[in-house]
Formats: C-alpha cells, structure tokens, sequence
C-alpha cells in the first residue's frame, strides 16, 4: 500500500513554505522547557569534580544536608540502579563515586528552595580528591606507560578497512602527497542551554521535561539509573533551543529524576548557567589526520592511507561511531582503489565529546580536499576537472569497496560549481581587493554525509495520524524539532498524501506518552525516516477515510474516490454525494470509533557490511559542494569570508525556505569551525568559559550565501528526498582553506586559520605586505 | 539584601514586584511576571538573547538590575505582537524563514524592531548587520535574518 502523487501534481513539496511553529517563536509565547513554571517548585544544582582527573577518597555532605533550606544532597549511594549512561557504551556515571575523569563529571546533586541556597550547599559538600596526572595526547594515552582511565584502557574503539594493494598503488603513483590535520574541539553553542524539569506525580509516574534528541532513548537510560519500568517515566523534549548533535546524549534528564524521587512531590528545575554548559557538555571530537594519497598523471586517484586520532575525552558517548563515521568518508565520495583507513577513537581527561552535526566528517574532508588540491597542483589540473573525474556515480564503487545503489549527485554539484557565476569570474572577484594589503582567494570542495544509522545498527521510524473534530489531523512524530523544521516536513508530507491544506495539519514531536519512537533526531535521517513513516501511515488514514465514506453512502468502498481532499461516490447515492474529512470524523465520532491510525517505516540497508565494522557503509548518502570568496588581510592574517556558493544534492526538495535555511546556517557554522572556533583544554582545566572566549560568528561576519539545489531525486525517499542537516557545514571547511591558499600561498592544516596562525605562516612563507 | 517595592512599566502596564533590587531584570521578567519571551543564554551580555527596550534603548536585561528600572518603561517581546496580531517585522521573519529553533528569535526581533523605530530610511543589508552585531544565533546563519529586516524597513517605509 502506498500513496501515489504524481510529480506534476505537488502542491506542496518543493514549495517555500512557512514553518509550522514560527507564530510562536518569533513572538516569544512558545515555551521551552524552562520557560515552564510549577507552583512549589525547587531548584536542583550539580556539584562537579575540582579535578580533570582524581580519585575520589571521601565526599561528605552531612554540611550540606543541614544547610537550612536544602532539601536533599544526593551521591552516587542514592543511584537505586544501574548508575552509567551513554548511548553506545554507558561508561559514565552519573554520580562518580571512585574516580573524576574529567571537569564536567558529577560527583553530587543538590536540591534546595532557591538557586542560591542551592549554590551555597555545593560549597559545603566536602571531597577528598587524590589528585592523577590528567592524560592528555590521544598519541600518549595509546601507549602502555599512560594511566589506564578505564578497565578497558584507554582505545575505545579502532576501526580499519583496507582494499587493494595500497603498498603497490604507492609504488607506481605519479605523485604523492602525504600531511597532517589538526582540527578544533568545537563547541554546539546552542543558544539555550541544559535544563528543563522533573516531577514525581501523584499517581508515582515520573515526568521529565527536558529539551532532547531522543526521548524514549533518553527514557531508557533513566529507567536503568533509577530501575524503574521505563512505562512509568514520561519524557518531554520537543521544543528544543538548539542541538547540533548536543543534546543527543543524556544532558539533565537523569539528575532531574534522581532529584525528583527526593523532593516530595516538589517538581525540580535545572537550568545550567553557559560556564556550566562548556563544562558539561559534549563537544565535537578534535582529530589528528594523517593522509598520504597517490595519482596517476591523468589525475586519477589510485591510493589513500588514512591515520586518524579522535580524542573523546573521558566517555565513549557516541564516540565510536563518529570515528566509523570518519573513516567510511575519509576518501569522499570517489572511487580510490587502493585504501588503508585506520581510526582510534581515544580516552583523555580532556572534557567529554560525542555527537557534532558532520560526525567526524568535518576532520577527515578537510584532508581528503586538501590533498586532491595539492594533487591537482602538481598535476596542474582545475580543482573541479580532478574531483569531477574521481567521483563515484549512482551503481559505482564507493572507496569501502560498496556499490552505491542509490542517488549520488557529486557530480552535478560540480558541474554546477563550475557553471556558478562566482566560479566561472573568479578572476575577476579576485582582481579587486578591498585594500592593497589584502588578498582575495576562491576555494572549492565538496564531501558527502551517510543519511540514518548505517549498517547493522537499528533504524525505523513511525508516526500516528489522528483525524480531528473539523476534519484537521494530528500528525504525530517522536522526532523532535531541533530548529532545522522537520516538525514543518512532516506537515507537507501528510499534506501531499492526505489532499488538504497545511493548515489543517497539526503536528506533534518529542514526547513519549502522545508519539510513538520514531528513532533519533541526528544522522541526517529526519526528513527521510519521518517523512517516510507519515507515507507508511497516510494510506491507513485513506483507507480509514474511505471505508468509512463508503458505509456512509452504502456503497461498496471501491465505489469511494478521494479527490481534491473529498470523498466522491462514483456513483448515485440517496443524499448527498460527497463528504468532507469533518463529516467522516463527525460519523467515527458518533458511532465511538477510533480515528487514529500508525504507519512504521524500516530504513532501508546496504548490501553488505564493510569488515567488522559496525554501522559501515551506509545506504544513502546527502552531497554537496561548496565555492568561496575569502578576502585575508596580509597585515594581520585575519581571514573574511565573502561570498558563499552552497550546493546540495538532498534529493528531491520538500521545503525550499528550509533547506536554504540548513544551507545558510551550516556554512556559517562551517565557516566558525574553520577560522574561529575552539574550546580550549589545557592539562584537563577548560580555559574556554563563556562566549567572551569562545568567538562565534555573528551578523557582521555574515557573507553572501547564495543556494543552488541539485535535485537528484532517491527512490527510497519520501517524493524522492534524502537528507541534509550535517553535510551543508562540510566541504565548507576545507574551500576556506583552500580559497586561504589561493590568495596567499600558504596552507593552513592545523584549524581553526585563527589571524595569527595564518600570518605565523605567512611571515614563514614571506607573504607579507610590504606597501 | 532586604527586599524591596519597585515600579516600573512593562509594555504599558505599570508593575509593582516586591525583590531584591540587585536581582537581574531578566530573572525578575521571566519568573516573577512570567515573561519568558526573553532568554537567558550567555548571562554576561555577549549574546543579546535577553534584549528588551529600556526607555527606548535596547539593553541586555541579565546586565541590568532591577533596582535600575524604578519608574522606566520597559517592552518585552511579549509587547510587540502576539501570534494573532503579529507586528510587520514578524510577519517578515515568518515570511522570510528567519526563525529555526526560535530561541535567539525574541531577542533579535526586540532588537530589530528597536533599529527600524530609530532610524527613518531602508538600511543596507551591512547597516542592518552592524545594528544586529549584538545578537548570536547558532542555527540560520543569519541571511534569512538580514533579509526579513530588510523586508519590514522596506515595507515601513514604501508601503505605509
């Protein structure tokens, strides 16, 4: 069963259509989670560990507990059950109770009637710590002589994948070229931070309201803390101020719940101030890439040998996959023969990092780009003509040895970068710098992003479609709406297959008791999984419509025809001929019927595995290419970005103004990654504190985004969509640093191309102004 | 710190809170009166999340106390329009898709709508990024921003 709209016929798909949820947020009446008020309530606060890395000898808080106004001072001696979260790995605790690995690791909770008794009460909890040498180097923290930060040691993960012959690849290139990368701990920034509220009802359920990325996920790891049947906790985590992968893992939920169970009944707030959330929170994984990659004269890529260090600090979070992830696209999205990809996912006690939109792409696109550009150099081949000729195409071979099945639009993204009118007068930008001193370059790259889970791993998606008084529905998605408008997806979807208006679309995410699991909002995977699952539950509602019409008219229900968002007898009928979806509600309302149906949706799956390495390869992939202007100041090495070509392969387009939206937003943040961006960690002690340290891009450093979709539509999507949310901050990366290169001569391969690095190397290279 | 009566008005209401004058405004709006259109994100003035109007200035109310607005005027987001009667400048940001997550938007829109009641011509799209300097977002890259300020500064001073 399936629902069939012709393309022509679309009437919302590929539209410029508004988001559902904009009247409440641009006139602020939209509550986040703590914009939420409870009468009686109580503030909850976290102690941290003083130290990167401890061992913890005593933790008194008999001072605390007798603090007046403190309500409970919880340690790890009150987690009733299983007390570790983590996605993949739940190797950090929630309350440590024998070691601290990291500043952001809590050691207790306090619950208290005002946020500064609460604050008091952290003072007078008393930890004896036995201070550890933070390890620090991913390199060092492999070796047998560093402290083991967990009983595993210190690799938590290594994936490998090798095809060909890379050592006889090598031998009989034409040219080689071999460097390292360093790239940055960026930081989410989400502009609201954790918080949100838990509250034991009356009927002893809890609920816990807190912004997230996946609320039944969330649910299960507070049940397992607490050993509690995860049916009697409600999680709540749609609307979210922001994630970007951030709020993926457990941010708050399971402090709220402990503190909760200690509170009488009195729901409890926690809302982290920002130096808190750079302490807590996770971050993008910094990487050492070293990438050595061979042609032949003709431009063709033969080999690539890959070494890649993630640093996860001291939990695995997600850190694993995102160092898979890495490696099935440390090659982009060309055909390399011969490979040897190797990736170490490492413990330090440098903070905590784990999901980032990109995944651990970002890294390694930046040297697979970078290393084709200086191949082309060499060869003095146009950047576009050597990626052009590389790239894999739909039934090709990817570089992990899988044959892509499904729509692959690298090569039109070029074609198009090549025919952009940025691209095709780039001498004629370049020729007109602002101010003599400064230097005008124009870089291109492009990279490609696994849309869902990968191989091996679960990925299904449903949704529930209500038909409501007045004939409106309520499309219901656990997949919550992070900003990037899935919520608004959802809502053309069910508008395309149901025939009605978008307004007559009611939509509901991120809450476990009204929505059904509907997998996670990360991946890329939203729009397709979601959307897909609003088909699989669409022809059920028709079909509802339609039986329904047919006992009506009492006619045989192949005699009911669905037109124009109304149900036609087809042939004569005592009474009226037609019914609207409010007369079919009004008739299942008065004879006590059900109105809601379901519809589930299993992500499709490659063929085959790559080795032993979970979640590789993937089945569809997002592309996108993308061209810059930058304009670099010789005087201080500061780097401007100007104009920005962004063009993404997502498939077919379901919301114009939403994917410009994605596009726009993630080559600004692209751009922060590549020049600004960076928590710094020194010995374990975060020096970042706040955004007075943390430089994000603002207004003023804003360029000319300009946006050119490329439609290569994926038959497994819905009307022929894939994904987008993390590849559109990509290949931007390494076209800045390439665009750095092409207007001053110098590379940048440690990020981000902060002023004074790139004018270190350019008073290195003597590209100096001199008048 | 004893705690104290202080008036002010809030997108013309007058208000009496009985606190403490050293608490910040934004605290006071946001729990006290349940205005909580304005966010706190940063809590030191980098972000501009919490913008209001104070007296016809756009300030960052973490930055100030309540203890400071004994007697001034004071509007929120809440005072500029409400999703049945939406002020032009929100109607532009629905129009142009200039909210995603929504949660820097109150602030931006304070400060815009403080910008174009100020000056009394079309600004260029690098006046309105210097006038909205103060603002971080994370998640729209600002374009769409820029163009639905430009927008509404067109439609004030065309169309009127």
């Amino acid at each position: 069963m399936s629902v069939q709209v012709e393309p022509k016929k679309l009437k919302w798909v590929g539209q410029r259509v508004r988001r559902k949820d904009g009247p409440e947020k641009v006139t602020g009446s939209l509550k986040y989670m703590t914009d939420y008020q409870f009468e009686n309530m109580v503030w909850g606060r976290v102690l941290r560990s003083r130290y990167p890395y401890a061992r913890i000898k005593r933790i008194d808080t008999s001072k605390a507990k007798a603090y007046p106004g403190v309500i409970c001072v919880l340690t790890h001696e009150d987690v009733p059950g299983f007390n570790g979260f983590g996605i993949v790995i739940p190797d950090q605790p929630v309350l440590c109770h024998d070691y601290v690995r990291c500043m952001g690791d809590a050691v207790a909770l306090v619950a208290a009637e005002t946020e500064e008794i609460a604050e008091e009460a952290l003072q007078l909890i008393e930890v004896d710590y036995e201070v550890l040498e933070p390890v620090t180097d991913p390199e060092e923290a492999i070796k047998d002589s560093a402290p083991k930060l967990h009983p595993s040691g210190n690799i938590h993960s290594r994936v490998h994948v090798k095809n060909g012959d890379v050592k006889k690849a090598f031998a009989e290139a034409d040219v080689i070229v071999e460097n390292t990368y360093y790239s940055p701990r960026q930081m989410h920034a989400f502009i609201e931070t954790e918080g949100g509220w838990g509250i034991l009802e009356e009927d002893g359920s809890l609920t816990i309201r807190c912004p997230g990325q996946y609320a039944f996920r969330d649910r299960l790891q507070i049940a397992r803390v607490l050993a509690w049947n995860p049916e009697r906790i409600r999680v709540i985590s749609n609307p979210i101020g922001g994630g970007f992968g951030g709020k993926d893992e457990i941010t708050v939920q399971i402090y709220l719940a402990l503190l909760a169970l200690h509170t009488g009944g009195r729901p409890v707030k926690i809302h982290y101030k920002r130096e808190e959330s750079v302490i807590a929170g996770i971050k993008r994984h910094p990487f050492k890439v070293t990438m050595k990659t061979a042609a032949k004269k003709d431009g063709t890529l033969v080999a690539n040998k890959v070494v890649a260090f993630g640093d996860t600090g001291a939990y695995a979070s997600l850190g694993g996959a995102v160092i898979s992830l890495a490696i099935e696209h440390s090659c982009g999205p060309y055909y390399i023969p011969n490979v040897d990809l190797e990736g170490y996912c490492v413990y330090t006690n440098n903070g905590i990092a784990g999901a980032f939109r990109g995944f651990g792409v970002n890294q390694v696109c930046l040297a697979i780009e970078q290393n084709i550009d200086m191949i082309a150099e060499k060869l003095g081949m146009d950047p576009i003509e050597i990626r052009k000729k590389n790239v894999y195409h739909q039934g090709g071979l990817s570089s992990m040895g899988h044959r892509v099945t499904t729509s692959v639009g690298t090569w039109k993204t070029l074609d198009a970068a090549e025919n952009c009118e940025l691209w095709k007068n780039r001498e004629k930008y370049k020729a007109n710098p602002s101010e003599p001193w400064k230097k005008r370059g124009i870089g291109v790259a492009t990279s490609f992003h696994g849309i869902g889970m990968g191989f091996g791993l679960p990925d299904y998606g449903a949704a529930t479609i209500e038909l409501l008084p007045g004939g409106r529905f309520l499309v219901g998605v656990c997949s919550e709406d992070i900003g990037q408008g899935n919520g608004t997806v959802f809502a053309i979807v069910a508008a395309e297959a149901l025939q009605c208006h978008i307004d007559d679309i009611d939509v509901i995410q991120g809450d476990t008791r009204r929505t059904i699991d509907s997998g996670t909002v990360s991946a890329s995977r939203s729009t397709y999984v979601g959307g897909n699952s609003v088909l699989a539950a669409a022809p059920f509602m028709i079909k509802l419509l339609k039986s329904t019409a047919a006992e009506i008219f009492k006619i045989d229900v192949d005699l009911v025809e669905l037109r124009d968002g109304k149900l036609w007898a087809k042939v004569p009928v005592e009474g009226k001929n037609v019914l609207t979806y409010a007369d079919i509600y009004q008739y299942l309302y008065e004879h006590r019927r059900e109105t809601k149906v379901e519809g589930h949706f299993m992500v499709p799956k490659a063929e085959k595995q790559i080795g032993n390495n979970v979640g590789m390869p993937h089945h569809v992939y997002g592309y996108q290419t993308h061209v810059v202007l930058v304009e670099v100041d010789t005087l201080t090495g500061e780097t401007e970005v100007l104009r920005v070509v962004s063009i993404p392969d997502c498939g077919k387009v379901i919301n114009l103004q939403g994917l410009e939206g994605q596009a726009e937003g993630g080559a600004v943040m692209g751009m922060g990654y590549t020049l600004y961006e960076d928590t710094i960690i020194e010995r374990g002690i975060f020096k970042t504190t706040n955004f007075t340290n943390y430089i994000l891009p603002t207004f003023k450093e804003t360029p000319i985004i300009e946006t050119i979709p490329i439609e290569e539509a994926e038959k497994t999507g819905p009307f022929g969509a894939k994904g987008i949310g993390e590849v559109v901050m990509i290949p931007i990366i390494a076209a800045i640093v390439q665009a750095i290169y092409d207007a001053t001569g110098v590379r940048i391969n440690h990020l981000p191309a902060t002023p004074e690095r790139v004018y270190k190397a350019m008073k290195e290279q003597g590209v100096i102004y001199r008048g | 710190m004893n705690l104290k009566e202080i008036s002010f008005t809030v997108n013309g209401q007058s208000v009496c809170v009985f606190t403490y004058p050293a608490k910040p405004l934004l605290d006071v709006l946001r729990e006290e009166l349940n205005l909580t259109g304005s966010k706190e994100c940063c809590g030191k003035g980098e972000c501009g999340s919490c913008s209001v109007i104070l007296d016809g200035e756009v300030v960052c109310s973490c930055l100030v106390l309540v203890g400071q607005v004994e007697g001034k005027d004071i509007k929120t987001i809440e005072g500029i329009g409400d999703p049945d009667h939406l002020d032009p400048l929100q109607e532009a940001f629905l129009d142009c898709g200039a909210t995603q997550c929504g949660y820097c938007t109150p602030g931006i829109i304070v400060a815009a709508r403080a910008y174009l009641d100020r000056i009394q011509h079309i600004p260029t799209h690098e006046e309105i990024k210097d006038a909205l300097a103060g603002n971080l977002c994370r998640c729209t890259g600002y374009t769409k921003i820029i163009q639905a300020v430009k927008k509404a500064a067109e439609q004030q001073f065309i169309l009127r």
